[in-house]
């Protein structure tokens, strides 16, 4: 029984963490209860209580820029209030870029006669949205081989049998996750804070050899029945360049802790759906009539360029 | 030269040796903790063979 007990402390503590972590998203300020994009060219504001018409309809009241861009103000074409003065929309002349968190900046906020100060709010898609859009852009529509042709080496050389591509698929996934996550806590905490950003390139590559080493070691004592079945595939890992290319794009695009782990487990997944999707290929490849000049990696490389054609047909996809 | 260029230089060797310093225990430890214990006569087993390939 008392061990029930303290994996339920244990249990409850990490859900409090990550209420905690996604209470985060919530507008900065009281007044306002809710933002959100509206069709492509507009932004909704719902207040708490009824605001001032003239100070509502006053375009001079609100700025907006898109979050990477501070300088560049976007134009408000018009402010319109709704008949319970509750609701502001924001029209713009030109479609909004949804992809990128807006900040819109309110200034005197007047409720009543009376000045409530100024709110800085971030307007943006719905955050769950945001995150399975990470991860179904990293694992099907930016698809880090048949898109971004990395990690082709090992691809090409671990895709003949299914049972292997499987076991090297899943063997990358958990490396890849776990070495991404300890390279965002790295660069969040450490590399940014004491200005070495310029040194990533070669703390993500001490990041990955050592999450391999240690995977190889606790998985050599703790399930060496798996061990055996991940064999040599554990060691690749290391040569794979999906597993430096993920690290490096997650600094670069300054994610937190759960876009980092969605990019981390997409690009597992990703890899894995690839490396199944050629390797049942081969297998009927090698059954097939292939002319003596193509057979082996040749013809390999020709399906793997049609795949690629075919993933072409999900770029510019958008999910939310 | 400039010394913030040195300080940040110092800084960064600082900051590295102490990442690795620290994993490098980590690794080092849990090598021990989960240590499997290898038959000898493997290794000399494999020393007498050939081993080409």
């Amino acid at each position: 029984m008392k061990i029930f007990k303290r994996e339920y402390l244990i249990l409850s503590i990490l859900a409090v963490l990550g209420l905690a972590l996604l209470g985060g998203c919530k507008p900065e300020h009281r007044f306002i209860k809710k933002t959100a994009f509206k069709d492509t060219n507009a932004i909704v504001i719902t207040f708490a209580d009824r605001v001032d018409e003239a100070w509502a309809k006053n375009t001079a009241n609100y700025s907006i820029y898109e979050k990477p861009d501070p300088d560049i103000k976007l134009k408000i074409d018009r402010v319109s209030l709704s008949p319970d003065k509750r609701t502001v929309v924001l029209a713009f002349k030109e479609d909004l870029n949804r992809d990128q968190p807006h900040i819109l900046t309110i200034s005197e906020i007047t409720s009543g006669g009376k000045s409530l100060g100024t709110a800085l709010v971030k307007v943006k898609k719905l955050y769950f949205g945001y995150l399975f859009s990470i991860l179904i852009g990293a694992m099907i529509i930016h698809n880090f081989v048949f898109t971004k042709y990395l990690g082709l080496c090992v691809f090409f050389g671990t895709s003949q049998k299914k049972s292997t591509a499987v076991g090297m698929g899943i063997t990358f996934t958990i490396v890849i996750v776990f070495s991404a996550m300890m390279a965002w806590f790295l660069y969040q905490f450490v590399l940014k804070p004491y200005r070495l950003d310029f040194l990533q390139i070669v703390v993500f590559i001490g990041l990955v050899s050592l999450s391999v080493q240690a995977v190889d070691t606790i998985l050599r004592k703790v399930n060496p029945a798996l061990f055996k079945a991940f064999g040599v595939y554990l060691v690749l890992v290391i040569a794979n360049c999906i597993v430096i290319a993920v690290p490096l794009l997650l600094a670069d695009n300054e994610y937190n802790g759960w876009e980092s782990l969605m990019l981390a487990f997409g690009a597992g997944i990703g890899f894995l759906i690839a490396l199944f999707l050629m390797s049942s290929v081969r297998e009927r490849l090698d059954l097939a009539n292939v002319p003596p000049t193509y057979r082996g990696l040749p013809i390999a490389f020709v399906v793997a360029g049609l795949f690629a054609l075919a993933f072409m047909g999900f770029s510019g996809m958008s999910i939310f | 030269m400039d010394p913030v260029l040195i300080k940040l230089a110092l800084g960064g060797l600082a900051v590295l040796g102490c990442i690795g310093l620290f994993f490098g225990i980590g690794l080092a430890l849990a090598a021990h903790k989960f240590a499997v214990e290898a038959n000898p006569k493997v290794e000399e087993v494999l020393d007498v063979l050939a081993g080409a390939q």
